[in-house]
């Protein structure tokens, strides 16, 4: 896995006149990996993208592709290959031609870039298609040829910014198993920006998640998942029931959260701050609809919640209850679908449990907006 | 930041790609606009002398062509230099009657054709006001004289008509040369506006309609408003090249009006002094520039919508 | 409300009338005025059909030269504005936002400064030039072809500037981007993905500027020296005395014009039917597809028509003789004439006996009237242009005998071009 080209940004700035684009980023980025940035639209993900292509130098700072300080290299001297937003495949030239232009610039015969071209179109599965013009094929179709034109490169690293979000849902959920298994094949490192954090956590062995410039967390899609750093990361990855309060008391990995509205709770401390927590700091815990259940016992509890139902919906796989705490407080659970009804009804009053190993305390900060 | 422009600059385009760039653009702007015209204003500052003088202890900068212009040759009886200063005004009303009447005539059509579907009758109208635009500036005014010549189209019509018993002398009358200044610029004046009033959204009309506007007060308070870019970009140009039009004032001028362009060409080419015309030519630039300035200012426009 | 917007259509349609005869009606009465015999261009009386003009027009030696300094300037014309254009506009894309606008209004300002002004200043500043290198007078810097390529160029590239800008408004900056990230160097991306995507702008500058130049008159009639375009030769012919030569070369100028344009729309729209229906451009390209291109074409319409009557003159043209008709209409010309000249005599002794018993206030005013009268007369050779020389040599069989004015300064006002003579008179 290891035998690809790595990349890493060290503590790299980059500022447009006073506004700051991207703070103090710190990445290690291992060769052979699908490593994710994350983050909602005007974060600077896209930003670091096109520093790591050569597009845009970073004010302070240092990219390194393959150990190789990349100051001073152009996009065309980078062993990159950008798979661009729009795709941006040239409108005029046909596919093949597209398609081998890495080696058209580099003075390869028209007979050698057909054979590369046409190999690399059985490889996407559009054999035959070569002689179209990008205006005949089909969204997905697009989609592919951007990709084997990079891969025609033959880059070290592929950089792909937010390639699916112009395709439909379907098709861009069969995109993500597709890219995915390129990437294994082609065993180089992939680097893919996007807002949608369901390809991140599907397709990523790494994610990065960015917030106005800043890497809130670095980890892989289960930690970012279950264990945020950060009420960001917790708050935008997935959804969250969130209690806001102070830290009543502290133990090494657990603290009781005393809540604004819904009484003490008690919580697991994120790993990334475990130690940082103290009595008294601002706090926000955060419980996953998915770990609220329905409790037969009505004992009040550091891991019970009272609640009453104010409506409920079904999704299929699971039902979603809506409820509403002590003084208006709104919360969601969600409960897999076994057979049973789960519809309750409107003003019936529930116990929720949790497990306090899923909850997570963390200390006080901004949410991602609605 | 002005380094780290160029340097961006450079990084964009590839120094090769940079260095074409800046010299293609540097030559045109620098020693095609620029310098020619310091030149010609350097120019009317001076003395008209014989080449050897040139450089020579006469060659001294002097006002002399601009009291020319304003007061004449010495020992003027008049004081003032009558005859060019009037002929200076008269260019200048004149091009802003022509601008007018362009306006005039072409507000409806840019409206019917910017209002219109695109179908294939406007795609062909809009050909049509082309084609003419091709012809050569000088058959266009030589038309002109043929339809206006005493035995012209017109006064043959006039005259079997039996409203006239003798040709009118529209030369003479310098009908002919508004038409034909009128005539040459007229695609100047309709796309600018066609342009603007395309773009205007065709559900605001009919809204206004739904309430009750005339169709007086839907122009006034909705169309115009929105096709003042084009209207005083096309104006501007019109009046410009009216002003600057030289063809068309010796081909259809009359004998007894001169057009300030024609003086300036006299100095050139008949009286070969240079820098009198210089000083001519300097003075109808100025005035062209804050007389265009001046509209632009005044219906609040900015050059970015010249030339649209 | 009906009836009002009924009231607006009929008046719209006038008014549309109205202004495309006023559009159009001099440029076909031109063109009319080149296949009538009389010498001074004229549509009515339609007298006989004659191609005797384009003759003369083709053996005119100064024509034919102007045509060719006109292709030569036109030619560098074309290629210096479309070079300074492409990079004005280039530059204009990515100039640093706080000199946009003074750059923009440096590069836009020569369309709106004056052509004599251009003109001027090109003179005098390469006038200046040359001084300044110390070069004789009749240095390469005062080549009328050389100036007149700099002169024009100066507006010229910012017309095609302006076409540039507008398609370089639809350019995809990220397409130069993928080409440089897959290894293209600056030049390469500019070659291989922003020229192709800027060649039909380049093709459509490139005809703008080369009509702009070949039409160019205020700019070139002070740069010219010794090249004369075909602009400055029309001119010269135009303001010395016309004959119908040059409207046989504006007909020829008017139907290249017309083809031109409407190819160029025809195929146009072509294209655009074919995007409309999904199909790739190059099956309707290639194949000549003629019933489908009708459908809802006008302009397909009146192309075919226009070629039709085109072949139709030209292969008439081939074998019709107009000499006969030519002599029987001066027999009745003649004839009508001196009809004429009887009732003008008697009218003007009426007219003198009128005078006469009236007042003499009005007779006073009538006296000075008179003169006037028959002054004006003389040009309209279907009223009494009897005193007329062009009319003389029209009305006179015999008229090879050398008209008796004397030659006007300029040799080429073309009434008393001998070649004209020639053609005025009936051959033999």
């Amino acid at each position: 896995m290891s035998e690809g080209v790595g990349v890493d940004l060290e503590n790299v700035w980059i500022r447009f006149g006073d506004f700051v684009a991207v703070r103090e980023a710190n990445v290690q980025i291992n060769g052979g990996e699908f490593f994710s940035f994350l983050g909602p639209s005007g974060c600077g993900k896209t930003t670091i993208l096109r520093a790591v292509s050569g597009f845009l130098e970073p004010s302070d700072g240092n990219v390194l592709i393959g150990g190789n300080n990349m100051a001073g290299f152009g996009p065309n001297e980078r062993p990159t290959a950008l798979i661009f937003q729009n795709l941006a495949l040239f409108p005029l030239m046909k596919v093949w031609e597209n398609i081998a232009f890495s080696m058209e610039v580099r003075g390869a015969s028209a007979g050698e870039r057909r054979k590369r071209a046409d190999e690399l179109l059985d490889m996407i599965a559009l054999s035959g298609q070569g002689d179209k013009l990008p205006s005949e094929l089909s969204g997905g179709q697009k989609q592919r040829v951007a990709i084997a034109r990079a891969l025609c490169a033959e880059p070290d690293v592929l950089l792909l910014d937010e390639p699916l979000s112009a395709l439909d849902l379907k098709l861009r959920q069969h995109m993500r198993s597709e890219l995915r298994e390129i990437q294994k094949r082609v065993g180089i490192t992939f680097i893919y920006i996007t807002h949608d954090q369901g390809e991140a956590l599907t397709m990523s062995d790494s994610v990065a998640v960015m917030k106005a410039g800043i890497i809130d967390q670095i980890a892989d899609g289960k930690s970012i998942y279950d264990d945020p750093a950060t009420a960001f990361v917790a708050s935008f990855v997935g959804e969250n029931n969130v209690f806001r309060g102070k830290v009543k008391s502290v133990s090494k990995d657990s603290a009781i959260i005393e809540t604004n509205r819904t009484g003490n709770l008690r919580a697991r401390i994120s790993s990334d701050n475990q130690g940082k927590l103290k009595v008294g700091d601002d706090a926000m815990m955060f419980i996953r609809p998915e770990a609220l259940d329905i409790s037969t016992n009505d004992t009040s509890s550091d891991t019970r919640i009272k609640a009453r139902v104010t409506h409920s919906e079904f999704e299929g796989q699971s039902y979603h209850v809506f409820l509403e705490g002590t003084e208006g407080k709104e919360m969601k659970m969600s409960l897999i679908n076994r057979g049973e009804d789960r519809m309750y009804e409107r003003g019936k009053e529930l116990y929720l449990d949790f497990d306090a190993n899923q909850a997570v305390a963390l200390p006080a900060g901004e949410l991602a907006s609605e | 930041m002005d380094a780290g422009f160029i340097k961006e600059f450079f990084k964009r385009n590839g120094v090769g790609m940079g260095w074409f760039l800046i010299i293609a653009v540097g030559f045109w702007v620098v020693v095609l606009i620029i310098l020619p015209q310091i030149s010609m204003f350097d120019f009317s500052f001076r003395n008209d002398l014989p080449p050897p003088e040139i450089g020579g202890p006469k060659d001294v900068y002097t006002l002399k062509n601009y009291q020319y212009l304003i007061f004449g040759a010495d020992g003027n009886p008049d004081g003032y230099n009558k005859t060019d200063l009037a002929v200076f005004g008269k260019t200048l009303l004149a091009a802003a009657f022509v601008t007018i009447l362009d306006l005039v005539l072409c507000y409806p059509i840019a409206y019917y054709l910017g209002q219109s579907t695109g179908g294939g009758m406007a795609r062909l109208f809009v050909l049509l006001l082309i084609i003419p635009y091709w012809i050569n500036e000088i058959l266009r005014a030589f038309a002109f004289r043929i339809i206006f010549g005493d035995s012209g189209v017109i006064n043959e019509m006039l005259m079997v008509i039996g409203i006239i018993d003798n040709p009118i002398d529209f030369v003479r009358e310098n009908i002919a040369l508004y038409a034909g200044l009128g005539y040459a610029y007229i695609l100047l004046m309709i796309f600018p506006m066609y342009n603007v009033i395309e773009s205007l959204d065709r559900n605001q009309i009919e809204a206004a309609r739904d309430m009750g506007a005339s169709w007086i007060k839907i122009h006034r308070r909705i169309v115009i408003p929105y096709a003042k870019p084009g209207i005083s970009s096309g104006c501007t140009m019109v009046f410009m090249l009216s002003a600057g039009a030289l063809a068309a004032p010796q081909i259809l001028g009359g004998p007894s009006s001169l057009w300030f362009t024609q003086i300036i060409y006299q100095w050139f080419n008949q009286s070969v002094n240079w820098p009198q015309g210089s000083a001519f030519a300097a003075v109808l630039l100025v005035t062209c520039i804050i007389i265009v300035l001046g509209v632009m200012r005044l219906f609040n426009v900015n050059m970015g919508d010249i030339g649209k | 409300m009906k009836t009002d917007s009924l009231l607006i259509r009929i008046g719209l349609g006038f008014y549309l009338v109205l202004f495309f005869t006023y559009l159009l009606g001099p440029l076909v009465l031109m063109s009319i005025t080149a296949f009538n015999s009389p010498s001074f261009p004229q549509a009515t009386p339609w007298e006989v059909l004659t191609f005797e003009w384009f003759n003369v027009l083709y053996n005119d030696a100064r024509i034919v030269n102007g045509i060719k300094n006109s292709f030569i300037i036109g030619f560098f014309t074309v290629i210096l504005s479309v070079i300074m254009g492409l990079a004005g506009a280039l530059v204009l894309t990515q100039i640093w936002p706080k000199i946009r606008a003074t750059f923009y209004t440096i590069i836009i300002a020569p369309i709106l400064i004056p052509g004599v002004v251009l003109g001027i200043s090109t003179l005098v500043f390469w006038d200046r030039v040359n001084v300044m290198l110390g070069l004789p007078n009749d240095s390469f810097l005062h080549n009328g072809i050389l100036l007149t390529v700099l002169g024009q160029s100066t507006f010229i590239a910012s017309y095609c500037m302006l076409v540039f800008v507008a398609r370089l408004q639809r350019y995809d900056l990220g397409l130069t981007e993928a080409a440089l990230d897959l290894g293209a160097t600056h030049t390469q991306a500019f070659r291989k993905i922003q020229l192709p995507f800027l060649a039909p702008a380049i093709g459509s500058a490139s005809v703008l500027a080369f009509l702009a130049s070949f039409e160019n008159y205020n700019t070139t009639t002070f740069t010219f020296g010794k090249y004369p375009t075909l602009t400055i030769e029309l001119a010269q012919k135009v303001r010395y005395g016309i004959n119908p030569s040059i409207s046989a070369l504006a007909f020829i100028i008017v139907c290249l014009t017309v083809l031109f344009a409407l190819v160029h729309e025809v195929r146009n729209r072509r294209v655009q039917l074919a995007i409309a229906n999904g199909a790739p451009v190059g099956a309707v390209t290639s194949g000549f597809k003629l019933p489908k291109i009708f459908a809802g074409n006008p302009v397909a319409v009146v192309l075919a028509l226009f070629v039709a009557v085109a072949v139709a003159v030209i292969s008439y043209a081939q074998f019709y003789d107009p000499e006969p008709a030519k002599a029987i209409i001066l027999q009745e010309k003649r004839a009508a004439q001196q009809l004429r000249i009887e009732e003008l005599q008697r009218k003007l002794k009426d007219k003198r006996l009128q005078k006469n018993l009236k007042g003499p206030d009005i007779f006073n005013e009538g006296k000075s009237k008179i003169p006037k009268l028959e002054e004006k007369k003389q040009k309209t050779p279907f009223g009494s242009g009897i005193f007329s020389p062009n009319n003389l040599n029209k009305v006179a069989p015999g008229a090879e005998t050398p008209a008796p004015a004397p030659k006007p300064a300029s040799p080429f006002g073309s009434v008393f071009d001998p070649t004209n003579l020639n053609k005025v008179a009936p051959k033999e």
